[in-house]
């Protein structure tokens, strides 16, 4: 082994670690900020800007105007809707018990001794009546 | 037994695999719909100087139901409860013969079929006005599934469709309520409301 070979080894010798130095680099690192948290802070940061925080709240309440609107909406189509399919109801019965009971006048005319409630009994008896 | 043989008889029972499946698989009330086609009318619309088209299926029956909160349609009400659909055309011509007998017709052909029956006939062949009322009852005889009234005079047309348990005798007692007129008074004119004009499509 030469001089030089004698000195590389002397230098690149293995050397135990100095008392306290795991427990030294582990209290270090404990104090640094974690990867995330350091994008979580410049985003709390952000949010904490006063004109974001502004445009914040109303976008916000912008959104509840919104809901509250459409809710709205829906609430005057339903009651127009319903207010709607009752006048049909309404002109439904009326044309179908006015037919129903002009029907019945026709027949009691040709049946005069035949009770009011004929048509009830003619389900199973079948009457059929012409008026010329 | 050849194979020709057994072809024979395996046909016959083929058929009556098939029919059997069919029997199986159809709907048990299947020709007991008490909804008719009445689409073959709109045409007449166009002829037509007023027009009540009301086309109401469960769901908007059970809509206007919640609306209907009023004393005066409490009776009517009770009517629709458990009405499945209400459908009614009426025409109004200004002058006679703007409908044909094949449009009435083509309503009358699906009423006859064995579930229906025709309960009134009144004719009026001074007056030229036909009114048949039929009804679908369930194959006990009791429950009214279906009504269907078609009144066709020489300037009016009017089919009325009723699907569900309907109570003719209710239907019939609206008489002077809802704005009903008495038979006594002017039917014609006052059958239809000033509140409804805005229902009337011309």
């Amino acid at each position: 082994m030469n001089p030089f070979e004698e000195k590389l080894r002397n230098a690149l010798r293995r050397e135990a670690a100095p008392e306290g130095f795991a427990e030294k680099v582990l209290a270090r690192t404990r104090g640094l900020p974690q990867p995330g948290e350091k994008a979580w802070r410049q985003f709390g940061a952000f949010l904490a800007l006063p004109v974001l925080r502004g445009a914040l709240a109303a976008a916000a309440v912008c959104l509840v105007i919104a809901a509250g609107v459409v809710h709205h909406e829906r609430q005057e189509r339903w009651r127009r809707e319903g207010e709607m399919a009752r006048v049909q109801v309404r002109q439904a019965l009326r044309i179908a018990s006015v037919k129903l009971n002009v029907a019945r006048k026709k027949v009691r005319e040709i049946n005069r001794e035949t009770p009011p409630s004929r048509l009830k009994c003619a389900v199973h008896e079948r009457p059929q009546g012409v008026i010329t | 037994m050849n194979a020709t043989q057994g072809r024979i008889y395996i046909k016959p029972a083929l058929i009556l695999f098939g029919a059997m499946l069919l029997g199986a698989f159809s709907p048990p009330a299947f020709g007991q719909n008490p909804k008719l086609d009445i689409k073959n009318l709109e045409p007449l619309a166009k002829k037509a100087s007023e027009v009540v088209d009301v086309n109401l299926d469960g769901a908007l029956l059970k809509l206007a139901s919640k609306f209907m909160t009023s004393e005066d349609d409490q009776e009517g009400l009770g009517i629709i409860k458990n009405l499945k659909g209400i459908y009614v055309k009426n025409f109004e011509f200004d002058k006679p013969g703007e409908y044909s007998q094949a449009d009435v017709e083509a309503i009358r052909g699906q009423l006859q079929t064995p579930s229906w029956s025709r309960i009134v006939s009144a004719q009026s062949k001074h007056e030229g006005e036909t009114t048949e009322i039929y009804l679908m009852t369930a194959s006990d005889g009791g429950t009214v599934l279906g009504m269907a009234i078609i009144n066709a005079e020489p300037k009016e047309l009017t089919v009325v469709n009723i699907v569900g348990p309907i109570d003719i005798d209710k239907l019939s007692a609206l008489e002077g309520k809802m704005g009903i007129p008495r038979l006594g008074e002017k039917v014609k004119e006052s059958s239809k409301k000033p509140e409804d004009h805005h229902e009337k499509q011309k």
